[in-house]
């Protein structure tokens, strides 16, 4: 247990009233329409939401991770957490391409990409799963906080679960998106303040910069400090094949939407910014200060490693960088850390709360069950929804031993084979609901094939993971592939629509030649509707 | 004609052209330069400040280069957007919107 000073807990309360009081604050702002309580009514300078990008990818299992890499693999660990880099490209392609199409909601871009009963189930699906993430994704990070509370304070794991998430929901049921993106701007001042004066703090009580460089020296360990130190083609734990098939799906993947499971709240960001150009440098430069913070805990963590040389334990490693905060920092700059956290944790939980209660409001209640819902009971239904998705959390938050490595599994799922149909529902118009929807089903059912039963009963060999990842990729597109020939493409009409407003990249030409043949492109400008 | 072109007409900027491609390319590197210059910058590597200082050199000519084609497409397509907006509110409502058709 730490002991904290009267200081330290002054640091603590006045965060904690800043945070409330951006609720109050903008409370007038968030309740205007559904637009302002999910989307700060699309009026935002690019780096309101790139600090939000920021702070809210910086969860407080994000150190203990990142501490986890750089230990087990020195400098090149870095590249494990490479995987936000799909912004490097999707900002210029992807972002522009969903900015335009002006869909709240991934589900929502579904229904205007593809048409009729396939785009509905796919509407539904991705909704009923976005919900079910959020909850998981608050469970998973706020039973994360509540263990830190148990490090510090001795309390049971459930107190620091519920009692920081439920103060982080009065400020996003007060104000909603609003409410996020202010507190997430203060948060991602804070906390990476945090990071630089913790990580520079570290790397001076190892000895310096050239203190560690020496001491890996003399552990016979300089081959820590090389990024590119790989163990072999294939073999090691650290292959040049994980490399390469890294680097694809992280940059590759920003040609597509839901590459990453972080583009769903990605896209909420990206909707949120005022222009097109200022939805694509919020991604940009809200990832790049998310790769600046990994790199500034790497240099970190190979102090930690110089200091502590001999831990096995991953659980030990990886509470690393939280040592050298707690362990090392001065008598009342432990306050000024644990509020950095708080920063950390409320930023994630407030922007995935928020984000649930979206998919909730918008594409189950608004578009399937009152159409005609007016703004204000449409807010009302957001504040409804965020109660019930913090409850769930709550749920799966103290069941998460249980559960965990399932639904690690059912992340992976998601993420191998429908990673190129996540790519082709963007640039290819002749990909339709139905090859879509079947990718998914048949990725459920291949992963368990391929990572699980046929190693068990001995057909193949148990596979690496990037093996696994390009198996899938391959079988899954078997399936896809046909189905998406042998079922009708997306009505023309709809599609022209949809290109003219999004101006996809890729192979649209059939698409474009019809929108030329109907005078719609060039001027952008859509025609005056009959009797207006 | 220019290496890199920095004045577009309204329709031009609107199309896929080299200049994407180029950011597309830029920005990729720009990231691993970043990722690992900052930490062997932080450890005082002299290699590390070479990277870094390359890595904000392609982050000013990525953003030199897409700049004035982002900021056109963003002021074209803002001119009409309060049209598509009404058009996906009746998508919401399963109304398709008459503008597309014949």
């Amino acid at each position: 247990m730490v002991q904290f000073a009267l200081l330290d807990w002054i640091w603590i309360i006045l965060f904690l009233l800043l945070m409330i009081g951006c609720g109050v604050l903008f409370y007038r702002l968030g309740k205007r329409s559904e637009s302002d309580f999910f989307l700060a009514g699309r009026g935002l300078p690019w780096w309101l939401p790139a600090s939000s990008v920021y702070a809210t990818h910086t969860a407080v299992d994000t150190p203990m991770w990142v501490a986890g890499v750089i230990y087990k693999h020195g400098l090149a660990g870095i590249w494990y957490a490479f995987f936000s880099a799909w912004c490097a490209i999707s900002a210029f392609v992807s972002t522009r391409i969903f900015r335009r199409s002006l869909a709240f909601t991934q589900a929502e871009w579904q229904s205007l990409r593809f048409t009729g009963l396939g785009s509905e189930l796919l509407r539904g699906w991705m909704t009923g799963w976005q919900v079910f993430m959020t909850m998981f994704n608050m469970g998973w990070v706020g039973i994360a906080m509540g263990r830190i509370c148990q490090y510090l304070f001795g309390w049971p794991t459930w107190v620091g679960l519920v009692v920081f998430s439920s103060i982080c929901a009065i400020y996003v049921l007060t104000a909603g998106y609003w409410g996020v993106v202010m507190a997430d701007f203060q948060q991602g001042i804070v906390a990476f303040s945090a990071i630089l004066i913790v990580s520079i703090w570290g790397v001076i009580t190892a000895g310096g910069p050239q203190g560690i460089v020496n001491g890996l020296a003399e552990l016979g360990q300089s081959w820590r400090l090389n990024p590119f130190h790989f163990t072999g083609w294939l073999s090691g734990d650290f292959p040049l094949a994980w490399f390469i098939t890294m680097m694809v799906i992280a940059l590759i993947g920003g040609f597509g939407m839901g590459t990453s499971i972080d583009w769903y709240l990605e896209a909420q960001r990206i909707q949120s910014a005022r222009t097109v150009r200022d939805a694509s440098y919020s991604i940009w430069w809200g990832t790049a200060l998310v790769i600046i913070r990994n790199s500034l805990w790497a240099a970190a963590i190979l102090g930690f490693f110089v200091m502590f040389p001999n831990l096995t334990e991953a659980r030990e490693y990886e509470m690393g960088w939280f040592r050298l905060g707690f362990d090392y920092l001065p008598v009342g700059m432990l306050g000024f850390f644990f509020a950095a956290i708080l920063a950390i944790h409320l930023s994630t939980v407030s922007s995935v709360l928020n984000l649930g209660a979206m998919y909730v409001t918008r594409d189950l209640y608004h578009h399937y069950i009152n159409t005609e819902a007016p703004q204000e009971k449409l807010v009302w239904i957001g504040r409804l929804a965020t109660v019930i998705i913090l409850l769930g959390s709550f749920i799966l938050g103290l069941m998460m031993e249980e559960i965990t490595k399932w639904l690690i599994f059912a992340l992976w799922i998601m993420a191998a084979g429908v990673w190129l149909p996540n790519i082709l529902q963007v640039i290819w118009w002749r990909f339709n609901a139905w090859g879509y929807l079947s990718a998914w089903m048949a990725n459920l059912g291949l992963s368990w094939l391929v990572v699980w039963i046929l190693p068990a009963f001995h057909v193949i060999p148990p596979l690496p993971d990037y093996l696994q990842f390009w198996a899938l990729m391959v079988l899954t597109s078997l399936i896809y592939l046909p189905v998406t020939f042998l079922t009708k493409p997306e009505d023309m009409g709809h599609l022209v629509k949809y290109y003219v407003m999004s101006r996809p990249i890729g192979f649209w030409g059939p698409v474009r030649r019809e929108a030329e043949r109907r005078g719609l492109m060039g001027s952008m400008e859509p025609p005056q509707q009959p009797g207006s | 004609m220019k290496l890199i072109r920095r004045e577009w007409t309204p329709a031009e900027a609107d199309e896929w052209a080299r200049e994407d491609w180029l950011a597309i390319l830029l920005s990729p590197l720009a990231y691993i330069g970043l990722a690992v210059g900052v930490a062997l910058a932080m450890l005082l590597i002299p290699i590390g400040f070479v990277i870094l200082a390359i890595a904000i050199i392609l982050i000013i000519l990525m953003h030199w280069v897409i700049d004035p084609k982002l900021k056109l497409i963003s002021t074209e397509y803002e001119k009409k957007q309060k049209q598509y907006l009404e058009s996906l509110e009746k998508t919401i409502r399963w109304e398709d919107a008459e503008w597309t058709k014949d």
